[in-house]
């Protein structure tokens, strides 16, 4: 089932083209979103999370329009967002601020503690859930932004660089956690790290210059690799690397017409 | 702890409340030693200096460190925003009144209320167009300029302009300050404060 659509999306930045011409459609699954710095992949989360708006397209999110007020309403109750850089209150502890953000996504009242009891042991915070959040490692920061992204259950779950300041313990049972979120509920990662996306992502949506350049499986991104001898380690990073150029070469082509 | 109690201590409230309360008694003090009961035309920086006090501390209240997430909330923002700006405003003006007791025709109660109100719409209006924590500056800047070169400027344009140094009667000084009022105001509870860079 379709979670996200977006047909014809284009977002301008002052005189930039963040984002143009992009149409997708992602269901239930673990979506890496993959990309060179500007490629439009924060633009693109940002949209999804309803905090920007598009100048041109349509983005539907859990079957409602964004772009109806109601429609929007409805779905930011069943949206999780953990944006690159979120902010805290400093005198606010673990519980207080995801609690804070349940309120926000108007959680009913009664469940609030338990929410935020299951979303902090999920990123594993439980033993710091009364601790100031000023007083947490970069690391555990993050994982905080992740439990505020989960505590209403999200049905479109949007993570902006997710893995950064994450050690590479903390990174191995985070993949677990997507994984598992992705059971039930559409997860949008945006990285930079492709082995992450080799390890939780049921498929690879790959951005450049504001347009989709590649859409696949990790597998395939794999293999496309596998077949080449461009740069990089493993056979996921020379797949990202030919899709990008292969990408590139496509729109140097069709500007040369 | 409740969501809206959450959201009181999100925007620092409990230190506004005791920032205001700070200014009020310092503004209570200061008229004194000005002794401004025997010579009323002596009250004039109270009455220009201890609404810009409070504005500015209204201002520091309307930053939001977490705005990106705070744009995905289910609730609509602007009747939060508009009970916080209206809401210490009314307090603030409250508060700052008995440092100018008496002399309601020129520089008492009335004048103070009115400075307080359009100092803290300028404060509002600066907050989204230049972020909360310098949106103390614009009226700040505005008001020592008027305060600095606001001699003669009783009639005219200039009861206007110079709204912050006109004695509490005059009318035009009121239109001006309720305007800013209603407009910074208004600009707040629609738009919220500029972001900003966490400072967490």
């Amino acid at each position: 089932m379709t979670s996200i659509r977006v047909t014809g999306l284009r977002v301008r930045h002052r005189r930039t083209l963040a984002l143009d011409s992009v149409d997708l459609d992602l269901g239930t699954g673990v979506h890496g979103l993959l990309g060179p710095n500007g490629a439009g992949k924060t633009s693109l989360i940002r949209v999804l999370a309803t905090v920007a708006r598009p100048d041109a397209g349509r983005v539907e999110l859990l079957g409602e329009d964004v772009a109806d007020h109601r429609g929007r309403t409805g779905v930011r109750r069943r949206l999780g967002y953990l944006p690159q850089e979120f902010g805290y209150y400093p005198g606010f502890t673990v519980r207080e601020f995801v609690a804070y953000v349940a309120w926000l996504k108007e959680v009913p009242a009664a469940g609030v503690p338990a929410a935020v009891e299951r979303a902090v042991a999920r990123v594993g915070l439980a033993d710091r859930i009364d601790a100031k959040v000023r007083t947490l490692s970069g690391g555990m920061v993050r994982r905080v932004g992740i439990a505020q992204a989960i505590v209403n259950d999200p049905g479109v779950l949007l993570l902006d660089e997710p893995t950064a300041g994450l050690d590479p313990e903390q990174r191995v049972e985070f993949r677990e956690l997507l994984r598992e979120l992705g059971g039930t509920a559409t997860v949008v990662v945006s990285t930079h790290l492709v082995e992450d996306v080799a390890a939780a992502c049921t498929e690879v949506t790959l951005l450049a210059g504001g347009r989709v350049a590649y859409r696949g499986t990790p597998g395939e991104l794999t293999r496309l690799g596998a077949d080449t001898d461009g740069p990089g380690d493993h056979p996921i990073e020379r797949g990202y690397t030919a899709a990008l150029r292969a990408h590139r070469a496509h729109g140097t082509r069709e500007a040369v017409r | 702890m409740t969501g809206p109690l959450l959201y009181a201590r999100s925007r620092a409230l409990p230190l506004t409340l005791a920032a205001l309360a700070g200014t009020a008694a310092f503004a209570v003090w200061a008229a004194g030693r000005l002794d401004a009961y025997l010579d009323p035309e002596r009250r004039v920086p109270i009455v220009a200096l201890a609404p810009l006090l409070a504005s500015a501390v209204i201002g520091t209240s309307l930053y939001s460190a977490s705005d990106e997430l705070d744009r995905t909330a289910v609730r609509p923002w602007w009747p939060r925003r508009l009970a916080q700006v209206a809401g210490l405003a009314a307090l603030a003006a409250l508060l700052v009144t008995p440092a100018v007791l008496g002399h309601a025709d020129t520089f008492g109660a009335p004048s103070v209320v009115r400075n307080t109100l359009g100092c803290t719409g300028i404060t509002a209006a600066a907050a989204v167009l230049l972020g909360a924590r310098l949106s103390w500056l614009p009226a700040f800047g505005y008001v020592t300029a008027v305060y600095l070169g606001s001699h003669g400027t009783r009639w005219g344009a200039a009861s206007v302009w110079a709204w912050p140094m006109q004695p509490g009667t005059q009318p035009g000084a009121w239109a001006a300050a309720m305007t800013a009022f209603a407009l910074g105001t208004a600009l707040y509870a629609v738009r919220g404060a500029r972001p900003e860079r966490a400072r967490g």
